[in-house]
């Protein structure tokens, strides 16, 4: 009985294997379109543009931290990310928990403006800004009206004007991503909280955050991604006439001047490693934080 | 909860609504009159309209992108479904390698993945230096992430061994039965998951200007060349833009709110 068992068992096994041949397509377009495209991109980021015959070299790299437009673009890319993701994460979690403590129509109201704005960005999104907050904005003309100085004087094409609507795709993505994190908040916690005499606030400081910190640094790194890499917004208000990483980036491959691709290959690494140690930092937090759940 | 809390709930909800919607209201009334310099918006007029959908080259825009759009969803929904099918039953052992395959896409974003294809297939003679070529095996793979976690979720969602066992007992073969059971189990995981992903193409800036040619263009990149000319027919553009971003997330609730009903439905029994 159990030799047969054995010998049926064998047969499926090698016989499983053909069924490999399903799997070929998915492992082609990976290999063909994400693999190898950015194996080519970290080898590339090693060779120079002016002499193509070194096969290895920092120089890149060199240039990149000691060039005064790159650090720039450096500084400018994670100074908005970072103030659009820290904005971004507070204006979610009270949204998400206004959410969380509000029924009925209101709540699917905004649930719905939630979704449907949370593909508004790019192109559309800068030129929405730019009737209202451009040069000859709506709000703009009204401030000119009533003499709001500090809108008039507010300038859309700078590095503040590119915050604020960072801050705008940011806020859709990042409460939706929360709210379902807050269904986790349970009403007993809100009553044994009361019962040992500790108000809402001393709730969400001692009991709320610390609960949800998973979700908050996972949702960070989600926002983090998002704007570092978020290209269309940026071109589509400014052009390359500034410095910015993914503008930089993809102004050394396709624009009108000289290119330098194996600099942009550079820059493209820069910003994944940027990246990588978000993810790895969202990962520790999340070990670190969720240990107790196992216990 | 106590009234005040649901007070302050309220306001910090309208806050955000107004803040989200105030650009997008903005530009529609911008499109609908003929001149807004004081208040009041003055001239109610269609012409921004009609002028844009008398316009060969928006009417091109919108084909090619619906096209550009379609293409690579079909394509990647037949290979994620082949390959989570053999994973799952008969290569569990490897998922996890398939999983990550498919979010990394996810991190690296538009604008590595189309620089990292330029550098490789920019030079080639070769089919794959075709233009349109490399677009749509971009568009493939950066719809990975949301189209694997469609089919995963579905399949979890359902009992796959069993159904599948049982499929076998009846005389039908695993592939058969995994087309025929399966697919229209999970169907409705796969349409969010191509929605979304339509909504994430139909989006697309970056992937497209840095690899398509100049002949091919979506809507958004119609939408910079109008912005450049004229503003009032850029807002009419922006609006079209609108409205149908705004239909796909409208289907996509549709679609998740009547499965979740369903599903509380079956469980309540």
């Amino acid at each position: 009985m159990d030799g047969k068992k054995r010998v049926a068992k064998s047969k499926l096994s090698t016989y499983r294997y053909y069924f490999l041949i399903a799997l070929v397509p998915f492992i082609i377009l990976v290999a063909m379109y994400e693999v190898m495209p950015l194996i080519m991109l970290v080898i590339d980021s090693f060779q120079l543009d002016k002499d193509p015959s070194v096969a290895f070299s920092l120089d890149n790299y060199t240039k990149i931290f000691s060039t005064l437009s790159y650090q720039k673009a450096m500084e400018n890319s994670l100074v908005i990310t970072l103030i659009s993701t820290g904005v971004g994460i507070v204006v979610a979690f009270l949204g998400a928990r206004a959410a969380h403590e509000s029924h009925g129509r209101y709540k699917r109201f905004f649930m719905a403006v939630l979704n449907m704005t949370s593909n508004f960005a790019g192109v559309p999104l800068a030129f929405a800004y730019m009737i209202l907050l451009g040069n000859a904005g709506v709000i703009k003309q009204i401030a000119n009206m009533y003499g709001i100085e500090f809108i008039q004087n507010f300038d859309l094409y700078t590095s503040n004007g590119l915050t604020i609507m960072y801050i705008y795709f940011q806020i859709p993505l990042a409460t939706l991503l929360l709210i379902p994190a807050f269904n986790g908040i349970r009403n007993e916690w809100h009553e044994a909280n009361e019962l040992l005499g500790g108000n809402t606030a001393q709730f969400w400081l001692r009991i709320g955050i610390p609960i949800l910190i998973p979700s908050l640094f996972s949702t960070m790194s989600v926002l983090f991604a998002n704007s570092l890499c978020a290209y269309a917004t940026a071109y589509a208000l400014l052009m390359n006439n500034f410095s910015l990483l993914p503008l930089n980036i993809s102004a050394s491959f396709v624009g009108d001047i000289k290119t330098k691709p194996k600099l942009g290959a550079a820059l493209s690494v820069v910003m994944m490693l940027m990246l990588c140690i978000v993810i790895l930092f969202n990962n520790f937090i999340t070990k670190k934080t969720t240990k107790w759940e196992g216990r | 909860m106590n009234k005040h809390s649901h007070k302050s709930a309220y306001i910090v909800m309208t806050l955000v609504i107004i803040w989200l919607v105030l650009p997008l209201l903005a530009t529609i009334i911008y499109s609908l009159f003929e001149d807004w310099t004081g208040i009041i918006p003055k001239g109610f007029t269609l012409a921004n309209y009609e002028s844009i959908f008398t316009n060969e080259d928006f009417l091109t825009s919108m084909y090619q992108t619906v096209l550009i759009c379609i293409i690579p969803i079909f394509i990647t929904v037949l290979i994620m479904l082949l390959a989570l099918f053999v994973v799952t039953v008969y290569f569990p052992k490897i998922e996890k390698y398939v999983q990550i395959l498919c979010m990394i896409p996810y991190t690296i974003q538009g604008i590595i993945l189309s620089v990292s294809i330029l550098i490789l297939y920019a030079n080639s003679e070769s089919f794959f230096g075709n233009r349109m070529v490399m677009l749509l095996g971009a568009y493939c793979i950066i719809i990975l992430p949301y189209i694997y976690n469609g089919i995963r979720n579905g399949m979890r969602a359902i009992n796959m061994n069993m159904l599948l066992e049982a499929a076998e007992m009846l005389g039908e073969s695993k592939i058969k039965a995994f087309f025929k059971v399966i697919v229209p189990n999970i169907i409705s995981g796969i349409t969010v998951s191509s929605l979304l992903a339509v909504s994430l193409l139909f989006g697309d800036y970056v992937i497209i200007r840095n690899l398509s040619s100049t002949d091919v263009n979506n809507m958004q990149q119609f939408l910079y060349q109008t912005m450049k000319r004229s503003s009032t027919e850029a807002s009419a553009v922006f609006v079209v833009i609108m409205l149908i971003t705004f239909l796909i997330a409208a289907i996509v609730l549709t679609i998740q709110s009547r499965s979740s009903s369903e599903k509380l439905k079956e469980t309540g029994k």
